[in-house]
């Protein structure tokens, strides 16, 4: 059998597209690298879990995707046994305040931290990595209609928060 | 879909034929969800614009690091499960289970050998070699066209050259290889105690014969072509 590119060398070309999904997903940069180089090291420690002849990206945004899953999972038990967010925090934050401006990646990152966690990867997916509905309903193992209605709760919410009046 | 879902599926290109159609006129003859779609085209372009300057900005070097370092540090583990499956055997068993091999051998023997006549092996010359049934099978059979009491497995070349064959019968299963113009038997196995034979061959090659098979063979074993013609230039 041949290789025609090897996974690593694939891997290398696909970082620049994992990378985005990853602030898409995050809170800051910083958790996006350090999402990033998680997955990509998950990736080659399984390795060997990969079928060749299948998308190795798919592979890829679904290694990131659980990764980010697990640990937003365990920020908010530690949160919610630390400090429960204020609600009046996060309407400071509102990003709304200069949406006249061209959003810089930092508001449109804290528009999508804004939503539900399975409205958020739905829209990274979608409209930021340019999925199918398809695709991501095999990716993310959910019915297409679970796919497209998340989608347009997320993208109304992001709209109201983002958006042009 | 709701027609919600069916407005944004059509704004994202997701429908085809009469659907979007239907949606687009809809759209056109309405001024509020002609707005509505463009709202949404500016506020997908502003995430396309934030977001999409990621892909063209260099990779950080810790990232691209971890990614060489790792090709560094990882064997070629694709290429090792490779071969194990076209061997069909287990990962390579300590050198103990090679040694194993010996031993058994003159413990099925004792069963094996004469008085009883039609037994399949016999000793010759310090060397214990394929007789009756067993031999012929070894002479005759493919691994793909099973027949009789005996089975045969895989067939291959040992580090000398000489051909081999694997086989599985009702009381042990072992590796023969020529011998000037026989089959010596370099491994017997007896079955394990109270396992009916069918049930043996489903559960897969004796770790034991496997061991001794992975440190004879050189090469890969023998396709089904490659099986056939050695059979008939008499497994030279």
């Amino acid at each position: 059998m041949d290789q025609p590119l090897s996974f690593e060398k694939t891997l290398t070309e696909l970082l620049p597209r994992l990378r985005r999904f990853a602030h898409a997903l995050s809170r800051n940069p910083a958790d996006a690298d350090d999402l990033t180089q998680a997955a990509v090291e998950r990736a080659l420690q399984s390795k060997l879990q990969w079928q060749p002849g299948t998308r190795l990206d798919s592979w890829l945004y679904r290694i990131m995707r659980n990764l980010w899953i697990d640990t937003v999972r365990s920020r908010s038990r530690r949160e919610k046994v630390e400090a429960p967010p204020e609600e009046a925090e996060r309407v400071g934050e509102d990003p709304r305040e200069s949406m006249d401006a061209a959003l810089d990646l930092k508001r449109v990152m804290a528009a999508m931290q804004r939503l539900p966690d399975e409205q958020r990867e739905i829209v990274a997916l979608i409209l930021v990595e340019g999925f199918g509905y398809r695709e991501v309903s095999e990716m993310l193992d959910l019915p297409i209609g679970t796919v497209s209605s998340r989608l347009v709760r997320g993208r109304t919410a992001l709209l109201a928060m983002v958006g042009e009046r | 879909m709701t027609v919600d879902e069916k407005f944004f599926a059509w704004l994202d290109g997701e429908l085809t034929g009469d659907e979007a159609t239907e949606v687009e006129a809809r759209v056109a003859a309405d001024p509020e969800l002609a707005r509505l779609a463009e709202q949404h085209r500016a506020m997908h372009a502003q995430l396309k614009g934030a977001f999409d300057p990621i892909v063209e900005a260099p990779v950080p070097d810790q990232l691209r690091a971890a990614v060489r370092r790792r090709e560094a540090e990882f064997v070629d583990l694709a290429a090792v499960r490779q071969v194990r499956e076209s061997r069909k055997i287990w990962p390579r068993l300590p050198q103990w289970a090679a040694m194993a091999a010996t031993l058994a051998i003159g413990i099925v023997v004792g069963t094996m050998v004469p008085p009883r006549t039609s037994a399949p092996v016999e000793v010759q010359g310090g060397k214990i070699y394929a007789a009756t049934a067993l031999g012929s099978a070894l002479d005759t059979q493919l691994a793909s066209a099973p027949a009789g009491a005996v089975r045969i497995g895989m067939t291959f070349r040992d580090q000398a050259g000489a051909v081999c064959r694997s086989f599985t019968q009702a009381e042990a299963n072992g590796l023969a290889c020529r011998d000037d113009g026989r089959w010596q038997v370099r491994g017997l196995f007896a079955a394990p105690e109270g396992q009916a034979s069918a049930y043996r061959m489903a559960a897969g090659m004796d770790p034991n014969l496997a061991a001794l098979v992975d440190s004879t063979m050189a090469g890969e074993p023998f396709d089904t072509g490659q099986e056939k013609s050695a059979k008939e230039r008499g497994w030279r």
